[in-house]
């Protein structure tokens, strides 16, 4: 079989050689704790804290707003459940946000709600664009916390973060973005934009799986979720992962580093992947297209197909995709994303969502470029015949 | 080129060994776990989509280096399967869930699958056979599975390979053992029906009608000549020859001979009140050459029953009427009739009713 494909960098990317490198002398003789007052907690306390810096730079953040978690799930249950007792002590008692967020934002929404909390949704357009009138109006006096997405990991659909923001601090209320998508593929810069808080993951950008962080602005009051020790000035209790959090600073670095030359070769890929499609499938409807997209992410539905039995022949043929949500038992289900922006059903259940990184080179986008028209033209025989 | 076989893992034993015999017989092969249903909240240990047992189907495929998936067919086996298995108890009836799980679930839906990874054949862990195009008994009658398939469309025979079709169980075991296969090789066998995780087919019936379906409400329990007994908590909690819940006191012991939806009646009487010498069956489907009135046949009325000689008597379209050489007892409607030559299976069809006959050579008895 030639070299498999990868185009899943939207669930995971590979470790980065720099950032294992930065991170294996953790591993070995610089094991301290950083809470400890002698020479091992000293050195890695001064790794912690220089990572802290490092990817604060990245972001334009004071190393005293960023906090690391381990991953983007618990950054973003900080988010929603975080700011809600003192928001909730000043009247204000709606979570707004929007339909296609990610499980680890919608579900943390939908628990509080439990709790009294109201949940405002932010109506998104039929191309996964949250319309700004809509939530201009929705967006008032009794906002808690608004999250919305800045990439969407499904569509690659960019959301107007800064005119959101804008209103959301208009009003009072907690701005929050999940930026796990976004990082390294869009200018982020928090000096210029007034969100209050924004999540980050590790394994998305070359670190790995289980760190991450969040951005806390300065002055945002945030109860912390886990209770313990003093780590982090109470934000987030647990002996730190020193390691990780240098992996995840070091990783931070190349990829604003590399971002300018990365998006405009991942887009270039993307483009010529999207059209050698859609030039052999001309009824392929591209999600999002027409909206404002980061530049790694593909995700489109062929009528009269199934993601699933398409996954399958596409990983049998050496192609790794996905279909942008998958659950816990890895079986595919239809997209809540995609319904939220009102896709079809039959043409949600299609959806195959190729995503690029750095594994992704132009050999990889001729070779899907040939074999996903032929699986498709299968799937069709099958159906009609069906 | 090695043919491609897709199998239906259930991450028990029986399918386990199917995959691994496959692999050692030089077949590409691909697992499946098809998600039928989620238990949702109900059941705390398992969480989701019967996750353990996706699991262990998957590790199993891992040892044998093959790979594996997940498909949900979820929504199509809650309407094949979930539905109909609910209705048919509120008809007073007594489904048979298996059997359609394999007639659209498995040998439809998941075939379709096969078609598109271009798997030539799909196979499973039955205890069943197939040669030239038919479908057998499997080997160890004891444990012979064939009265879940005879559902299945006549062409499809002809795809489908049962490795353990030709073992005992304990055979199947050791060479589970044998294999390497640790992770399923002694797993207890589930009796329950997999969406029923308790054996408790009520809270299912609730579930999807309310808890106030007139299937699960009270109604008289009478003798068959109207005397009413007793009082149940629901017709969809009986199934003819149940004793159980039948009230004591008489001279004989009693059995439940009818189940009567209208009234929601359940009606009983002594255990000869529950021979049948005749049976109408629908929704026939036949895996050999359609038979006509007269033919002889064996036929089976429930899973590990012994066959009964028979004649059938009457072929419509889709109706078949046999009279019974001897005598059966319970006669379920909404369990299977199999019909069978010897260990081929001819074909079979849904219990309507048993007892009377009519048209038939053979004496035939009124229940």
């Amino acid at each position: 079989m030639p070299q498999p494909v990868y185009l899943d960098h939207a669930a995971t990317t590979p470790v980065r050689r720099e950032v294992f490198e930065a991170m294996e002398p953790f591993y070995g003789p610089r094991f301290g704790n950083p809470s400890s007052v002698h020479r091992w907690g000293r050195e890695a306390r001064a790794s912690l804290d220089e990572a802290r810096e490092r990817l604060a730079r990245c972001m334009g953040a004071q190393p005293d707003e960023v906090c690391f978690t381990s991953g983007g799930t618990e950054a973003d249950n900080l988010a929603v459940f975080g700011p809600l007792r003192s928001q909730r002590a000043k009247g204000r008692s709606v979570i707004a946000t929007t339909p296609i967020e990610h499980k680890a934002v919608l579900a943390a929404v939908h628990y509080a709600a439990r709790d009294g909390v109201i949940e405002r949704m932010l109506p998104v357009s039929s191309t996964g664009v949250v319309d700004l009138d809509q939530a201009s109006r929705l967006l008032d006096e009794s906002l808690a916390v608004c999250t919305v997405m800045w990439v969407n990991n499904e569509t690659g659909t960019i959301q107007p973060i800064p005119e959101i923001a804008d209103l959301v601090k208009s009003r009072g209320g907690v701005m929050h973005t999940d930026a796990v998508q976004a990082f390294g593929k869009i200018d982020i810069d928090l000096r210029k934009v007034p969100v209050d808080l924004l999540t980050l993951s590790g394994h998305k950008i070359g670190a790995p799986k289980g760190i991450g962080a969040i951005f806390i602005r300065r002055g945002t009051q945030i109860d912390a979720m886990f209770h313990g020790g003093s780590q982090d000035r109470g934000r987030r209790p647990g002996t730190e992962n020193v390691a990780a959090a240098v992996g995840l600073a070091r990783a931070a670095e190349l990829a604003v580093e590399e971002r300018e030359a990365e998006t405009r070769r991942l887009g270039e890929l993307r483009d010529a992947l999207e059209a050698g499609l859609l030039a052999k499938i001309p009824d392929a409807v591209v999600h999002g297209r027409g909206s404002p997209r980061a530049p790694h992410i593909l995700n489109l539905s062929v009528p009269g197909t199934d993601s699933e039995s398409l996954l399958m022949a596409l990983d049998l043929a050496g192609v790794a995709a996905s279909s942008g949500s998958a659950c816990q038992s890895g079986s595919v289900t239809p997209s809540h994303v995609l319904r939220g922006m009102g896709v079809r059903p039959e043409l949600a259940v299609a959806a195959i969502r190729m995503s690029l990184g750095a594994l992704t080179t132009p050999d990889c986008v001729t070779r899907v470029v040939e074999l996903f028209p032929a699986l498709i033209a299968k799937a069709r025989r099958l159906s009609g015949a069906a | 080129m090695t043919e491609r076989v897709l199998v239906a893992m259930s991450g028990g034993v029986d399918s386990s060994v199917a995959a691994a015999m496959l692999v050692e017989q030089g077949y590409d092969v691909i697992g499946a776990t098809m998600k039928l249903f989620c238990y949702g909240d109900d059941v705390p240990d398992r969480p989701c989509c019967s996750l353990d047992s996706i699991n262990d189907a998957r590790r199993v495929c891992e040892t044998l280096g093959v790979p594996h998936y997940v498909l949900n067919l979820e929504s199509a086996f809650g309407h094949d399967v979930i539905d109909n298995f609910v209705s048919e108890y509120a008809a007073g009836r007594t489904p048979i869930p298996c059997v359609r799980c394999n007639t659209f679930t498995k040998f439809r839906d998941l075939l379709r699958k096969a078609d598109a990874v271009d798997a030539a054949w799909i196979a499973t862990g039955h205890y069943a056979r197939t040669s030239n195009g038919e479908l057998l008994r499997g080997r160890d009658r004891s444990k012979d599975q064939s009265y879940f398939l005879w559902g299945i469309d006549r062409s499809v025979v002809r795809r489908m390979l049962l490795p353990v079709g030709e073992m005992t169980k304990p055979e199947t075991r050791a060479r589970a053992h044998d294999l390497g296969l640790t992770v399923v090789a002694e797993k207890v066998e589930s009796q329950d029906i997999c969406f029923v995780p308790d054996g408790d087919h009520a809270k299912v019936i609730a579930r999807r009608l309310g808890g106030d379906t007139p299937a699960l409400a009270r109604g008289p329990i009478m003798l068959g000549d109207g005397t009413v007994v007793g009082e149940h908590d629901g017709y969809a909690r009986y199934t003819i020859g149940q004793r159980r819940g039948v009230p004591g006191g008489f001279s004989a012991p009693m059995y439940v001979v009818a189940i009567r939806p209208v009234d929601r009646a359940v009606i009983i009487g002594p255990r000869e009140a529950l021979l049948g010498r005749g049976v109408i069956a629908r929704e026939m489907n036949w895996l050999v050459e359609p038979m006509s009135a007269g033919a002889r046949v064996e036929v089976q009325v429930r899973h590990r029953a012994s066959a009964t000689p028979a004649e059938i008597v009457r072929v419509d379209s889709d109706e078949i009427e046999l009279a019974l050489e001897a005598p059966v007892s319970a006669i379920t409607p909404g369990q299977s009739l199999v019909l069978y030559d010897g260990d081929r299976v001819l074909g079979g069809g849904f219990i309507e009713r048993g007892g009377a006959a009519a048209r038939t050579a053979l004496p035939v008895l009124a229940a």
